[in-house]
């Protein structure tokens, strides 16, 4: 609402039937498709001696998804490899945009796609909270005020000071997630990262996961691991073969799944 | 509209962005920073050789002359050197998160403009010491750096986004740039050029912007307003057009690198 106000005005008018205050996404009608190169002619050298070759193929990753969102919801994408998942979770985003049809987001929407997206190995860890917290659009003194949770949370109290590089791989790890899950977005949108850190730190992720769903955020979650889903989700969304094969509550949805593909 | 209420939002990363980037471009050198100022001058040294003593050019404070063009002509260049890159250079936030990407051009133009401010102490240190003095036309800076900037923004915003699906572009343009070097007066005085070609200089934006920092350095005359005021609406025509390009082909960004 604080975001994107404009938009809100917009779609009441397009899409007269939705009502935006209790929606956190809309996807209408979206497919996407993308270029598959057997041999990409990049250069004028390769273009000439292979013009025969590039012609390229198209794969339609989604075919016409509807899907709404709404606010409050924890909501699990699963599929197999391949199946779409991700590229919706992008299109989310706005990292790529769709070729048909149209996604509305209501709310601050932060994505935890890859972890520590823009980390500098050279910089110390706060430094880093800093330019990364900043990627997610957060002030200065938002990210001040943030600084001493986000540090707690990832439990660097000693190395903070220390530059990335110095870090062990779960310990980066950590960092990165503390920082994404502190930014008090009202959408978050995750991609396969639940499993973050030793045993310890994954059940302090899952519990601040559930923290945060109970607080009316919305989650979107990608994931294979079946077992958190039935855990943490309110709905289950199948993807197979870029269409929706089933949509409802985790349990029904899973136990299909398994059926088919398991 | 809405781009600027972003930007706004996003305010904290384009700083920190053009911190990274004035300090991170001379790391590990023990000179550090001094390079971005050092560069120039070692530059105006070479042609403060050439053109007297080589060339047998007459000409009074050539020094001084040269250092009023060469030092604008940096903030030019180092522009669209760092910004024309500054998409690709950042493929892998690209792929990963979504942000403004037009911070990205817009980072590199400021923190070359923040050179640029440094280097023109250093350019009123000259001509302070050197016998020409100061005068009030210097109070036209900020004007003529806002208008350098203006155009900067929109030639490297159309750079950046056309880099990506076309790297010939980085070659082009220092072939480009080349040849704009030597249709500026810059090392020469505009008067040289031959009558026939003359347009060319009219026609070059850079060639009015250089010659209204030598109005107010080297001449302490006032810039001709006229031509700044021509000059300027080119630049943000261009800007405007630099940033409807780049909101086009910024959507397929993420697929392309």
């Amino acid at each position: 609402m604080k975001y994107y106000g404009i938009i809100n005005k917009e779609i009441v008018k397009k899409y007269g039937g939705f009502n935006l205050e209790n929606n956190s996404i809309i996807v209408k009608n979206v497919s996407k498709q993308f270029k598959l190169y057997y041999d990409k002619a990049n250069t004028l050298k390769e273009k000439l001696i292979f013009w025969k070759r590039s012609k390229n193929d198209i794969l339609e990753v989604l075919k016409n998804i509807n899907l709404n969102i709404e606010k409050g919801e924890t909501v699990a994408l699963i599929g197999t490899n391949g199946s779409g998942k991700s590229t919706l979770l992008k299109l989310m985003t706005k990292i790529i945009y769709p070729n048909k049809g149209k996604i509305i987001t209501n709310g601050k929407l932060t994505s935890l796609l890859e972890l520590g997206a823009g980390f500098h190995p050279d910089f110390s860890g706060r430094e880093n909270i800093y330019f990364n917290a900043s990627i997610f659009g957060l002030t200065k003194k938002q990210i001040d005020d943030r600084l001493d949770k986000i540090i707690k949370f990832s439990e660097l109290e000693g190395f903070i000071d220390n530059p990335v590089r110095t870090y062990s791989s779960g310990m980066y790890m950590r960092l990165a997630f503390s920082v994404a899950i502190n930014v008090d977005a009202d959408i978050l949108l995750i991609d396969e990262i639940l499993a973050v850190g030793d045993q310890h730190f994954q059940e302090k992720c899952i519990n601040k996961l559930k923290q945060l769903k109970n607080s009316d955020k919305t989650i979107v979650i990608v994931t294979h691991d079946l077992n958190s889903v039935q855990q943490l989700c309110t709905r289950a969304v199948w993807l197979y073969e870029g269409k929706i094969k089933m949509d409802g509550n985790p349990k029904d949805v899973i136990a299909e799944y398994k059926k088919i593909c398991g | 509209m809405k781009i600027f209420k972003e930007l706004f939002q996003y305010r904290e990363l384009l700083k920190s962005n053009i911190k990274k980037e004035i300090r991170g471009k001379y790391k590990g050198s023990f000179l550090g920073i001094l390079w971005s100022f050092l560069n120039p001058l070692l530059q105006v040294l070479i042609y403060a050789i050439i053109f007297p003593y080589i060339m047998r050019m007459q000409m009074d404070d050539y020094l001084i002359y040269l250092i009023t063009g060469i030092i604008p002509w940096t903030f030019f260049t180092a522009s669209i050197n760092s910004g024309m890159v500054s998409i690709i250079a950042n493929a892998n936030l690209i792929k990963k998160v979504y942000f403004p990407r037009i911070i990205l051009p817009i980072s590199s133009v400021t923190s070359a403009l923040v050179n640029f401010s440094i280097s023109c102490l250093i350019v009123i240190g000259f001509v302070a010491f050197s016998g020409i003095g100061l005068s009030f036309n210097l109070l036209y800076l900020p004007l003529i750096m806002i208008i350098q900037y203006i155009l900067l923004l929109g030639i490297v915003f159309i750079l950046s986004a056309i880099d990506l699906y076309f790297r010939d572009i980085e070659n082009i343009m220092q072939f480009f740039v080349n040849m704009l070097f030597y249709a500026t007066p810059i090392l020469y005085l505009p008067s040289i050029f031959p009558e026939k070609i003359k347009w060319v200089i009219s026609l070059n934006p850079m060639a009015h912007i250089i010659n209204a920092y030598r109005d107010i350095f080297y001449y302490k005359v006032s810039p001709d307003l006229l031509n700044l005021g021509i000059v300027s609406v080119v630049s943000i025509s261009f800007m405007v057009f630099g940033y409807l390009v780049f909101n086009k082909l910024q959507r397929g960004f993420a697929e392309e690198v």
